[in-house]
């Protein structure tokens, strides 16, 4: 099953701001919904524990997220495998900062493929699920950002 | 031989018995595998893959062995190591991987079993077996599968996915009969993956005694006999070393009749630990990756005159078949019988060819009522003929009973291969048209017509095919499809009768103990019936493919008939006359001539301990073993009638009656109730059940909230009638009913609803018929105006 989802947000920092806060692992874990616990692994690597509810499916996901950035600071990749249930999802999301009059804006686009019992069980619910744990992630960048600025 | 002859009063067969296992089911008694807890049992849990395709690269059993309560955590390389990797499937074509060796090759494979003190801790265990997989691009299509761009099975020597070509009747005969007919048809229908979902699912608990070297496996059997040959085949275990017994079994459709990875991990591990193993299933798993039904794509062809006569009929398939080739057919037919494709009709010729291929999906084929592939053919043949009736613009009654094999053509040979034994179409469906109000229904459609209301009429008049099998032409494993019958009369002219077969809510306690007091005169009453316990019942194919009436139904009868000719020995004996002088009449013994002069079969049985003839054995009992000399082809008339909302999509089904012809009827009110039974099944595949796949070859369906079993909510109420046409070869004339409302329903719904979106110039809808398909027929297409 594969899904995709972009979205926009609005942030009220210098791209400078954002562009720092997206490049720190354990900032960027703390915006994902439902946190459990984090555990970073180095610059660009991070582990999260993350509670699930999709349809039926409840409980704990494991995910390793890799931060990519590129070199001129305008664009990050992450990269967030992991799964749970027997379960397994791949999430791939991309962000581009561009500089505005009154901060940044934060272009994102995802994309996801879910093997196993989540897609199967939860196949009617995962795509509104997981847009939405995308969408608040994001939009956690923005408040936190926003808050620090 | 009328179909609508009156039998004369009899003392058992024909009456409507209460069945003599209901009161322990309805009162909790029963006793299911689940409820089989031994001494020190351990619990197996199974891990799956959530790939439809993947090479497993690595298993960690660390995590899992740590889980406290963990016993075991066996792997297919184990497996391998026990040389019990791979099992043959039943008609010996193709092995199957019992654990996931190299690759998985469905989603929710069996990939490990993780063996433990409670259940719990199994689960726990298995949660943490850490596999590691390389995912591949699955193949989820039989047409895609077909390209051989991709090869499933790297295992077999051919690489390619395409598994047999199987074809019957003439083909260039045929194609030139359609090229040259009048009026001809050609439409792909598809007869869904389904699954018969039994409310039970599958399961066992293995226990081999260290001590003995006796391995007994409890499990869930529709064939407990093929089971335990099986199971000696394949662990090289002597056979008297092995005892399968099948408890009460909770409904099973065929989906109990393969032997699944779960019996064999449980018994490497008995073996392995000493002490007893249990595995049970949950209904993910039983939906998942037990036997599942259909999945044929058939492009149907009918080649007719302007005036309606058939002329020919082309079926072409395309089977998916899933990730091994586990479609328990017999070994001479690989796609069973569907050569029952030209159904109740009479084609001057037909062809007829099945392409079977490999995917990324649950093995299986064989199962849901559906007497190997007779379902299907049967959806086929109904489906088309309405839409040839939908083309000619006549009625599709008409059109069928134009076209049916005649009362007199009967045993009819059919172009593809199968001597039909008997049958009465016209009088079958005769008999339905007058119950339901055919023409009253016609009038009342037109009206609603014109007022652009959506009624629809349905009709099925199909033959089955049934009692597999003649041993010459039918085996499991090689091993020929007869059955066979036990019985010991006691002293006191009660008795026991044991079967090969294995009843999961067919009543053969009741049915057999009719039959057998039937042909001795005793009351069914007092005939206990015990199935399912290899040491004790006779060797027999099992209960499946409405097999069990005709071929064990026939065991029975010449059991005790050969019961009844010792006791005319015993009789004349206590009578002080010669054998020859004596007769069977009235349910007892007479002395011709002789009138008031009689004994009855209880003091036959009291004289066969007591006072037996002489230079004869004492005792009364008898085994019988039959091979059937022909199938039977049981047939019915069904009529739906239903409503639909052009708004919503929504089908309400208004009526439904099922005239069946199963021959003589043994016990109507358990006919009756298989009929309910079954039609509520038909019911739930025409509108309700698929198991689909997406793109990414994930199940969709693995639950109740996805894969749908109707309620008393949504089943419509059923009305039945019947006509007997008596098997001329079965020794009490039955045929067997069991499938029947199964095959013949699911063509009647969506003919009745195709009937009321015909005004849309609608001609197909593929099963499940959803209120969304149902919707976006209506809508996609503007009324003819």
């Amino acid at each position: 099953m594969n899904l995709e989802w972009s979205g926009q947000e609005q942030i009220k920092a210098s791209k400078a701001k954002v562009w720092a806060f997206i490049n720190d692992p354990a900032k960027v874990a703390s915006c994902l919904p439902d946190l459990q616990s984090s555990d970073v692994k180095d610059a660009h690597n991070v582990d999260a524990t993350v509670k699930v509810a999709v349809g039926p499916v409840r409980g704990s996901f494991k995910f390793a997220i890799a931060l990519v950035p590129n070199a001129d600071g305008s664009h990050m990749d992450l990269k967030i495998s992991g799964g749970g249930f027997g379960s397994v999802v791949n999430l791939a999301a991309g962000a581009d900062l561009t500089e505005t009059s009154d901060g940044t804006t934060l272009d994102w686009k995802g994309s996801a493929s879910v093997s196993g019992p989540v897609a199967t069980i939860g196949g009617r619910v995962l795509d509104a699920q997981a847009h939405r744990v995308i969408s608040t992630t994001f939009e956690n960048v923005k408040n936190a950002v926003s808050q620090a600025a | 031989m009328t179909s609508t002859q009156k039998l004369p009063e009899r003392h058992s067969i024909g009456q409507a018995m209460k069945r003599k296992e209901d009161p322990r089911f309805i009162r909790g008694k029963g006793r299911y595998l689940d409820d089989i807890v031994l001494p020190h049992m351990l619990y197996l849990a199974l891990v799956h893959s959530p790939y439809p395709h993947a090479r497993i690269k690595k298993i960690n059993k660390d995590a899992a062995m740590a889980v406290p309560g963990v016993k075991a955590v066996i792997t297919g390389e184990d497996l391998v190591a026990a040389k019990l990797g791979w099992l043959p499937t039943f008609h010996g074509f193709d092995n199957q991987m019992v654990l996931a060796i190299g690759k998985a090759l469905y989603q929710y494979q069996e990939v490990a079993g993780v063996v433990a003190t409670s259940r719990e801790a199994a689960a726990d265990g298995a949660e943490l077996v850490e596999v590691e997989y390389e995912p591949l691009d699955p193949v989820v299509d039989p047409y895609q599968a077909k390209l051989d761009k991709i090869i499933l099975r790297d295992d077999r020597e051919a690489k390619t996915n395409h598994i047999y070509h199987w074809e019957v009747g003439e083909r260039e005969k045929t194609d030139a009969a359609i090229a040259k007919s009048d009026v001809s048809i050609k439409q792909r229908i598809l007869s869904p993956r389904c699954h018969p979902a039994p409310l039970e699912p599958c399961g066992c608990v293995s226990d081999m005694n260290g001590a003995t070297g006796r391995l007994t496996v409890y499990m869930t059997s529709q064939a407990p006999h093929v089971h335990r040959t099986a199971f000696s085949l394949v662990t090289g275990i002597p056979e008297d070393k092995i005892h399968v017994i099948s408890p009460d079994v909770g409904g099973g459709f065929g989906n109990k009749v393969p032997v699944y990875p779960g019996y064999v991990v449980a018994t490497v591990a008995s073996v392995i630990l000493g002490v007893p193993v249990k595995w049970v299933e949950s209904r993910t798993e039983n939906l998942t990756t037990t036997g599942f039904a259909r999945d044929y794509h058939m492009d149907v062809e009918i080649g007719a005159t302007k005036a309606g006569k058939v002329t020919a009929l082309k079926v072409t398939t395309t089977a998916d078949h899933g990730a091994f080739d586990a479609a328990a057919d017999p070994r001479k037919y690989p796609a069973g019988m569907f050569g029952i494709v030209t159904g109740s009709y009479d084609f001057p010729t037909a062809f007829a060819e099945v392409d079977a291929y490999f995917t990324n999906k649950a093995p299986g084929g064989i199962a849901y009522r559906c007497s190997f592939r007779v379902t299907e053919a049967s959806y086929a043949i109904e489906r088309a003929m309405d839409i040839l009736a939908q083309k000619l613009g006549v009625d599709p009654v008409q059109l069928r009973r134009q076209n049916f094999v005649k009362k007199e053509q009967f045993p009819y040979p059919s172009p593809l291969g199968f001597v039909y034994d008997s049958g009465d179409y016209e009088a079958t469906t005769k008999k339905a048209l007058d119950m339901i109000g055919y023409d009253a229904l016609r009038k009342e459609q037109a009206e609603k017509r014109k007022r652009g209301e959506l009624m629809g009429i349905g009709v099925s008049t199909f033959t089955e095919i049934v009692g597999a099998g003649p041993g010459k032409h039918f085996d499991i494993l090689g091993i020929k499809m007869f059955d066979s019958a036990e019985i010991r009369i006691h002293p006191t002219g009660s008795g026991i009768v044991r079967a090969g077969t294995r009843h999961q809510g067919q009543g053969h306690e009741t049915t057999w103990a009719q039959i057998v007091a039937e042909e001795l005169g005793l009351d069914p009453q007092e005939l206990l019936v015990e199935e399912g316990d290899t040491d004790t019942a006779p060797y027999g194919l099992g209960t499946y493919a409405s097999r069990s009436t005709p071929v064990a139904g026939g065991a029975l009868a010449l059991a005790a008939r050969k019961i009844r000719d010792k006791a005319r020995k015993i009789a004349a004996h206590l009578m002080e006359a010669s054998e020859d002088d004596v007769e069977w009449k009235d349910y007892k013994f007479s002395l011709k001539g002789v009138p008031g002069k009689s004994v009855t079969m209880k003091e036959v049985a009291f004289a066969a301990y007591t006072n037996p003839a002489p230079d004869t054995e004492p005792g009364l009992e008898a085994t019988y073993y039959y091979d059937p000399p022909n199938l039977t082809f049981p047939n019915g008339t069904y009529v739906a009638v239903v409503d639909v909302d052009a708004d919503t999509g929504v089908v309400k089904v208004r009526r439904f009656l099922a005239v069946d012809d199963c021959g003589v009827v043994i016990n109507p009110m358990i006919v009756e109730g298989q009929i309910h039974g079954g039609l509520a099944e038909g019911f739930a595949i025409a509108f309700m059940q698929e198991i689909k796949y997406d793109e990414g070859g994930n199940n969709l369906n693995t639950d109740f909230t996805e894969y749908l079993i109707p309620t008393a909510q949504e089943t419509p109420h059923w009305e039945t009638g019947s006509t007997v046409t008596p098997s001329p070869h079965h020794p009490i004339g039955a045929k067997g009913v069991g499938e029947s409302p199964n095959v013949g329903s699911p063509q009647a719904f969506v003919n009745a609803v195709i009937d009321a979106l015909s005004p849309y110039g609608v001609t197909h809808i593929d099963m499940p018929l959803t209120r969304e398909k149902v919707w976006n027929a209506i809508h996609g297409a503007a009324p003819k105006a």
